[in-house]
């Protein structure tokens, strides 16, 4: 296998209702990674695209429809799609194409309209559980995943006052991104006494329906030596797959995850993860997920994670950022976007080019995940410069 | 970065509205076949891998594990179990406020390894704690029609 390195990246602002259609988001974000680099379409040998369910733009077959705007007239095209897990996913199978030795370039692209669905875009995953056994019970995204917060609180003994301490950091990070859609800074109390949605989650738990894009740009190790001095490396992938009944696994830890990065850090070496790795990118669509998550990477012992959270371990100048950009709680969460964003985030920070977010340290290795599917998908990718 | 900009109403841009008009009629499946209609007869019906000795409810026609087929390894697993964990949902699934909130609970059916979700009732939000004791409330029998809302909710036992 060939090595395979980041070597430009661009980003959308993340907004509720944008005027740009779907095309046009991926074509801001694609145009932007390839100036990034000072590359041409010409120089793409392939592209793939990572975008979550149809029903979220509204167009049967998005694949074939983003197709252009991403930048694949006449070139060798695949779409991936793994629910919310598809973001960081997306890396992957670029770097698929390229550590083959099949293309020496490839465009990764992600992209994600949520606000073409109406009334709210919460009503397309009404039809992502079971047909008999839960859609007559109208479901919702966020009662299962209170179901999940309970589980987790309860099992550990975690404060909900603490957890929210999650959104008050991140948010925070954000205030420092150009692409954020719900930057702030606010206190514990505002998350708490926020509109209750599902007990024990409130509105501020929660991250936001947003439109956006992302697109990396990867190369083969002898072509990124010539675009860049400073490739940033793909030295780890991971994905993996729970039970398909999402109430039958424990809800109070991310087994899901646990496989995927023993994966991805086993390709990268990485014996201690939370010795070697410097920065992390955990997905934190909710308050208690980035905590799950960072216990899942083996970033925290299990039942830890609040405590370093409360001692700062975990702020951009702590022991161990995490969510540095502002995360899905600050920047937004264009599904698919959303986890490519955080690819970004790690690509920036580890190039040293993350400006006003630049953790201290000179961070050389960092990962990020991202969950998705019903609730049982792990994708984790490991990046060092 | 950032390019895009946001526009606040929808009258202040073109637009065309459109939809995707398409409805299903879901298939219960072979498995389905022998769960629903014994819902009919008020009763939960699982499936058991001897191999794994795993317990599935609601039955299934193999085992996600190891592949073996289970489609006659139905048992009757009654309708009692335990609060596994548990939320207060306060709006639909369209985003609308809902008049009285619902309590939705993930319930362990006993002796298995297979769950459910569903609504509880006879109680106060308050008073429900992962690990309570429930038992399946079914509609009058005229009534069930081989759905998961042949259960209506369930209650705490006593």
């Amino acid at each position: 296998m060939r090595r395979v390195a980041i070597v430009g990246a661009g980003l959308t602002k993340f907004y509720r209702n944008t005027q740009e259609t779907p095309k046009e988001l991926a074509y801001e974000a694609t145009k932007m990674a390839l100036d990034s680099c000072e590359m041409k379409l010409s120089d793409i040998d392939c592209v793939v695209h990572g975008t979550a369910p149809d029903a979220f733009d509204g167009v049967h077959m998005k694949g074939e429809y983003l197709s252009d705007g991403s930048g694949a007239y006449r070139k060798p095209y695949m779409r991936h799609f793994v629910g919310g897990g598809t973001g960081v996913l997306s890396p992957i199978h670029g770097w698929f194409h390229v550590a083959s030795g099949m293309f020496d370039t490839c465009l990764v692209v992600a992209e994600e309209k949520m606000s073409s669905a109406y009334p709210h875009p919460a009503g397309a995953f009404l039809t992502i559980f079971d047909h008999t056994t839960e859609q007559p019970l109208y479901p919702t995204l966020i009662y299962i995943f209170a179901i999940e917060m309970n589980r987790f609180m309860t099992t550990h003994g975690y404060r909900k006052e603490d957890i929210a301490l999650v959104a008050v950091k991140n948010k925070k990070n954000a205030m420092d991104h150009p692409s954020a859609q719900l930057p702030a800074e606010i206190t514990v109390q505002d998350v708490l006494n926020s509109e209750i949605m599902a007990w024990p989650v409130n509105r501020l738990d929660i991250s936001p329906t947003s439109d956006g894009a992302a697109c990396v740009v990867l190369a083969a190790e002898h072509v990124a030596r010539r675009i860049t001095e400073k490739p940033i490396w793909i030295d780890g992938c991971g994905w993996s797959l729970d039970t398909a009944y999402w109430t039958t696994r424990d809800l109070y830890y991310p087994d899901y995850l646990e496989v995927a990065a023993r994966q991805a850090y086993k390709m990268a070496g990485i014996k201690e993860p939370s010795k070697e790795i410097h920065i992390a990118e955990p997905y934190d669509p909710f308050t208690y997920k980035e905590l799950h998550h960072i216990e899942g990477l083996m970033l925290a012992p299990r039942g830890k994670s609040v405590q370093m959270l409360v001692d700062g371990h975990f702020n951009r100048n702590g022991n161990l950022p995490t969510s540095p950009s502002g995360g899905l709680l600050g920047v937004g969460n264009p599904i698919a976007a959303a986890g490519l964003m955080k690819v970004i985030e790690l690509y920036l920070q580890l190039k040293g080019t993350a400006g006003k977010r630049q953790v201290p340290g000179n961070p050389t290795c960092g990962v990020a995940n991202a969950w998705g599917d019903l609730m049982q998908v792990g994708t984790v990718v490991v990046l060092r410069s | 970065m950032a390019l895009i900009e946001r526009f606040q109403k929808t009258t202040d841009i073109g637009f065309w509205e459109g939809q995707i008009p398409m409805s299903y009629i879901y298939t219960v499946g072979r498995a389905g076949e022998k769960f629903f209609r014994e819902l009919i007869n008020g009763k939960i019906f699982g499936a058991k891998c001897e191999a794994c000795n795993i317990t599935y409810v609601p039955a299934k026609i193999f085992c996600e594990k190891c592949f073996a087929r289970l489609e006659d390894k139905y048992l009757d697993v009654g309708t009692n179990g335990k609060v596994y964990t548990f939320t207060q949902c306060y709006e639909t699934y369209e985003g609308i406020r809902k008049e009285k909130p619902s309590i939705v609970a993930v319930i362990q059916i006993d002796g298995t390894q297979g769950f459910l979700v569903h609504w509880l009732g006879e109680i106060d939000f308050e008073k429900v704690s992962i690990g309570m004791p429930v038992e399946a409330v079914f509609k009058a029998k005229k009534d069930r029609e081989g759905s998961i809302l042949d259960i209506k909710y369930f209650k705490p036992i006593k």
